[in-house]
């Protein structure tokens, strides 16, 4: 009668083990790629996926796989630290803002979140590459500007809760100082549900970096990273799919694995037990 | 409620305020001249004398008042928008509200579709889901959701453009904004972001299945479905957060799927505009877009405070608690 | 419905259920059987974990996913029996018509977002018990018969502008208007105070009288049990102890397990209070005029004046929403006095904040209800007592664990005890942690926030000892919160009655109920004591 109650955290580990396999290709870019990414060889361009070139080659004639491990680089620690800035000002934000509910500080920073939600992170986005020009660079101004906010709110909501319950007023009484409490009570409470959104997030953030990069507003060609090489391949795209098609599977890939593990994080932080209908 | 209502507007005002003050912040911090950025290249405006075009220039540096201290620019350029003169386009010569108001409504037109889709796919796929936790049906919805989640709109986007214009030649391929065209862009769209819809149905339907009332409920021998469309119309109420955001990322976000479909809404307006550089149009997009936005926040406080009897009466909600 | 000649409503025999908790099996019910007769009242008596509640929810289909219910079999009045381990209970015809059930929070059985005329009209136009324009009537009559002075008013509500007692008699109603043969009600009351308790028990008693009801009351309380029970049940970890005649069973107990819980009662309510000290001229904690309002217009406490000398030991008897847990905020520090002056020692600490407020939690402490939740459960006992310590930046690592474990001592827990987590350890155990650490910074007044409440009659008999040990040994003063006047009278010296936000009176423990002069406390008292008849 009882169905799956053993946690078979099955997702999660099949997550861990694409984001295994893809860590280890794209740090070992460097010996793992057949060629060299910026070789130019015009005689085999916009070849189809082959033996010799099994992602195929894009017009200047360079190899798409090579061109994809090395851009892996580029664009994932360009999104993790984006995302880990976003994450650490949101995670203060939201600690001091919830603490002190209430007060006008805590209204600031409220009214502050909700100028910044009025704009949508594209438009924050394309509004900086239209004044300050194209570059991965500003993109990622953009998204550490806009992408806080989550964080924010959901530290916020969760030390909230947290202090409607009873050790909270138990640290108080036992005589904790605010920043202790912080420290102590409320951060360690909020550290799970973030690090959860975090992974989450991250997968988001690559697939919205790969979508500006694709309309033209992020990293500029030549260097070789996931969002430039979308855009290059997006003229061809009729004749040539595989020049988008590949680095877009390798994003696939990279954001399922992501997606994965935070939904096993997820279900083995929080059950539901439903009754029987 | 209705002193509630105000202060919501009031505040939605504020904002708006606040964030116009940014955006002009944002402009004049930008690299170049602003005049010669409002102007355009002298190429552009046709002007090979160049004495002439900084005769120009002048004019419209006095014109614009931008000899003037900042604050006082600030306050004209306000007093400009508040009379919706948005300047006129540098490569058109249009203006650029009416610009703005021809493309608006497609776009919507188009996010609504979506929405509507997203919402329909969610209450399905979502109820399913949770009726059968733990079960094949809800493991298959699961995983053709992380994957759905894990694909770029705009590979989702080529590969079914790809399919049905070329493949089957079933999807026309035109600039027209044509109700036969919206239903592939849409669908696109819809589907993309149907995945957090289903995962939040599904996890708050299973949190109130678990409630008390409807074990009551059941044993009082009331049937299966009905206490689940009690539970469900309990479960959608903090859904509402989520079609607010979803509205704003379609109005805002819809840049990518129209420039693949060449669907002729505002985002692929602006997109366009950014490569021209035509500044007056990308200033004129920033401000409807950040104008859609409070006014989409605005209409969720107010939808709350109408359908939860708990905060209508006595007692606050903010939509950050919601979150 | 047609009776069964031999009189018995409901059999059940055979049942076993187990629940799969993390890979293991964990048995909750053994193979247990037992009868109620037609038109009887059975109260089903037993402790946290004993598995009452699985019956009530396996007699109506209700046990969550991970339970398994291995064998049982059902027969309700002169129905075929039904094999509740089976696949297809036809649970569509006894749910609500054969048996129905009470839960113990009623304001969560409830739709919270439906109105309560509207939860009539669901259940009354489903069984066809009226007619669309008939029902209104027929819910109002339903309530009016249910000591509901206004039912058109109270079916306009919502369930969350009602009183917990109000809730638990509307759910009462709507379980009773599809005449069931069978009541189940999982702990109808505990969740009420003494006054709404005793008028629901009261309800049912005369409703079943009425429509020749067989009620299964099942609860944790002697007293509950004792008030209208005929029949009595004890259960101890899935197995009957004991069952009988009410009377009997609760004045001439068999089973050693019901001797045992009977003892425990009544330690409870043996008088071994103090002495009361000789009153010094200056008293510890001096409240005036204490008043707190909650943001838009609720007025929690007002006009409080209370007087608390060194090594006394004061009551504060309420009934729940009354504002004794906003009182003992405001005397610890974790709320601000919107009006008046808490003294301590002469010193207005009401509205201090920062360090210096911090400084006098050495000299106020605070023990919780739920002594769980206000331990952090990834702790050990030692360090949970070193605590305060740290925050207060007092004595150096070795002093504090040496102090750390010296009040382990004093408590109770010794040896391995503890180095483990409160997951590891009992509710009684996890409370004497909780007060281990409220000592050891050596405070002047102890306050202690319904810190019995939650416990198991046992286990609480065991606190209050410790708790009167401790007072006597380390000569604090004690502010007692209860909503049960056993838990005072035999502990305290003074009394204060709560209501609505001040004091009715205040009395001499010794002196209730002869000296009192309030309608109020007499009321309580009399609930208090008409529930233990014949104990």
């Amino acid at each position: 009668m009882s169905t799956l109650n053993a946690k078979r955290p099955v997702g999660l580990a099949v997550g861990v083990v694409i984001l295994g396999f893809l860590a280890i290709a794209i740090l070992g870019a460097s010996w793992l790629s057949p060629y060299d990414p910026l070789k130019q060889q015009v005689s085999e361009r916009l070849q189809k996926p082959s033996v010799e070139h099994p992602l195929g080659t894009d017009r200047f004639g360079r190899d798409v796989l090579s061109r994809t491990l090395h851009g892996g680089k580029n664009t994932l620690l360009a999104s993790i630290s984006a995302l880990g800035a976003a994450l650490a000002i949101g995670l203060v934000i939201g600690l001091v803002a919830g603490m002190y509910h209430g007060s006008i500080l805590d209204t600031l920073l409220m009214r502050l979140i909700d100028v910044l939600l009025a704009f949508p992170f594209m438009v924050l986005a394309m509004i900086l590459a239209a004044l300050f020009g194209t570059s991965l660079l500003h993109l990622l101004i953009a998204v550490v500007s806009v992408w806080w906010v989550s964080f924010a709110r959901l530290t916020r909501s969760v030390v909230l809760h947290a202090k409607s319950e009873v050790s909270f007023a138990a640290a108080r009484v036992l005589g904790a100082s605010n920043g202790t409490i912080i420290c102590r009570e409320l951060l360690p409470k909020a550290i799970s549900p973030v690090l959860i959104m975090a992974t989450f997030e991250l997968g988001s953030l690559i697939l919205s970096i790969a979508a500006l990069s694709f309309l033209g507003l992020g990293a500029q060609p030549p260097s070789p990273e996931w969002g430039s090489m979308l855009s290059d391949g997006r003229d061809h795209f009729m004749q040539a799919p595989h020049i988008l098609l590949g680095p877009a599977l390798f994003i696939v890939l990279t954001v399922l694995a992501f997606n994965l593990i935070g939904e096993g994080l997820r279900d083995k932080l929080d059950p539901y037990e439903k009754s029987e209908l | 409620m209705y002193k509630n209502l105000m202060r919501k507007m009031l505040w939605a005002c504020l904002t708006l305020f606040c964030a116009t003050l940014i955006l002009f912040v944002l402009i004049r911090l930008a690299p170049g001249d602003p005049i010669r950025l409002l102007l355009g290249p002298p190429a552009d405006v046709a002007m090979i004398d160049t004495e002439a075009y900084d005769r120009k220039v002048n004019e419209l540096r006095a014109h614009h008042g931008l000899d003037q201290p900042i604050v006082v620019q600030y306050v004209s350029w306000m007093k400009r928008l508040l009379q919706f003169e948005l300047g006129a386009s540098i490569h058109t010569g249009r203006d650029v509200g009416a610009e703005m108001m021809d493309r608006l409504p497609v776009t919507m037109l188009l996010s609504i579709a979506a929405l509507a889709l997203q919402i329909v796919l969610g209450l399905f796929f979502g109820t399913v889901s949770a009726l059968r936790a733990g079960k094949v049906q809800d493991q298959a919805i699961r995983l053709a959701c992380v994957t759905i989640a894990s694909t770029p709109s705009f590979a989702l986007g080529l590969v079914l453009l790809s399919f049905f214009a070329v493949t089957l030649g079933a999807y026309e391929i035109s600039s027209d904004a044509g109700i036969t065209r919206l239903w592939l862009p849409a669908a696109t769209l819809g589907l993309m972001g149907a995945p957090p819809f289903i995962r939040i149905i599904r996890a708050n339907l299973l949190s109130e299945l678990g409630r008390t009332y409807v074990l009551s409920a059941l044993s009082r021998g009331l049937d299966r479905k009905r206490v689940v469309r009690h539970a469900l119309r309990n479960a959608l109420l903090p859904l509402i957060t989520l079609v607010a955001l979803s509205l704003t990322m379609l109005v805002s976000g819809a840049v990518v799927i129209e420039s693949i479909f060449s669907w002729p809404g505002i985002g692929k307006y602006a997109l366009d505009s950014i490569l021209l550089k035509d500044y007056p149009v990308i200033q004129g997009y920033a401000l409807v877009m950040i104008s859609v936005a409070i006014l989409i926040h605005l209409l969720v406080d107010v939808v709350y405070a109408i359908m939860d009897p708990r905060i209508g009466r006595n007692r606050e909600a903010d939509l950050h608690e919601y979150a | 419905m047609p009776r069964q000649a031999s009189g018995a409503m409901l059999q059940l025999e055979d049942l076993h259920v187990d629940y799969s908790q993390n890979g293991t099996v964990v048995p909750v019910l053994n193979h247990l059987s037992f009868e109620l007769g037609k038109g009887e009242i059975v109260s089903l008596l037993g402790e946290s974990g004993s598995g009452k509640s699985t019956i009530a929810r396996a007699l109506t289909g209700l046990l969550p996913p991970s339970a398994n219910v291995g064998s049982g079999s059902m027969t309700i009045g002169s129905e075929p029996p039904v094999d509740l381990s089976g696949k297809r209970v036809p649970w569509r015809r006894i749910r609500g018509r054969q048996v129905a059930m009470l839960f113990q929070d009623a304001q969560q059985a409830l739709n919270p977002v439906v109105k309560i005329k509207d939860h009539f009209k669901e259940s009354l136009l489903y069984h066809r018990l009226a007619s669309p324009n008939e029902v209104l009537d027929a819910s109002a009559r339903l309530l009016a018969a249910l000591n509901f002075s206004n039912p058109l008013d109270v079916l306009e509500r919502y369930p969350f502008q009602l009183s917990g007692g109000m809730c638990q008699r509307i759910c009462l109603a709507l379980a009773l208007c599809l005449k069931p043969a069978v009541l189940v009600a999982d702990e109808p009351t505990s969740a009420l105070d003494t006054v709404s308790q005793k008028e629901v028990l009261d309800l049912i008693a005369s409703k079943q009288r009425e429509l020749g009801l067989t009620v299964l009351l099942i609860t944790h309380d002697i007293a509950v049990a004792n008030a209208i029970s005929d029949r009595v049940i004890v259960l101890n970890e899935g197995v009957i102890e004991e069952e009988g005649d009410a009377r009997r069973v609760l004045s001439k107990p068999i089973a050693a397990y019901t001797r045992q819980l009977l003892a425990a009662r009544a330690q409870l309510s043996a008088p071994t209070r103090d002495r009361e000290p000789s009153r010094e001229d200056e008293p510890l904690l001096h409240i005036i005029g204490l008043e707190k309002t909650f943001s838009r217009k609720k007025r929690v406490l007002q006009a409080v004046d209370l007087t608390l000398h060194r090594q006394e030991i004061i009551g504060i008897l309420g009934q729940s929403g009354c504002g004794k847990s906003t009182l003992a905020k405001c005397i610890a520090g974790l709320e601000l006095p919107s009006g008046g002056r808490i003294l301590f020692r002469g010193r207005d600490i009401g509205r201090l904040r920062g360090r210096s407020r911090r400084e006098v939690c050495q000299r106020i402490q605070l023990v919780f209800q739920d002594a769980r939740a206000s331990l952090n459960p990834g702790r050990t006992a030692l360090q949970l007592v070193q605590e305060p310590l740290r925050y207060m930046n007092i004595a150096d690592k070795k002093e504090r664990e040496n102090l750390s474990a010296f009040y382990l001592n004093e408590v109770g827990i010794v040896g391995d005890l503890q180095k483990r987590r409160p997951p590891q350890l009992s509710t009684g155990q996890c409370q004497r942690i909780a007060i281990a650490r409220a000592l050891v910074l050596q405070p002047e007044v102890v306050i202690c926030d319904e810190a019995v409440s939650a416990l198991d009659m046992s286990v609480q008999a065991q606190i209050l000892a410790l708790l009167q040990r401790l007072h006597r040994q380390h000569g604090f003063a004690v502010v007692m919160i209860s909503h049960d006047i056993r838990v005072l009278r035999s502990f305290c010296h003074h009394i204060a009655i709560m209501k609505e936000g001040s004091f009715c009176e205040i009395v001499r423990a010794h002196d209730l109920p002869e000296q009192s002069r309030q309608a109020y406390t007499h009321l309580l008292l009399k609930c208090a004591g008409d529930m233990e008849v014949g104990l």
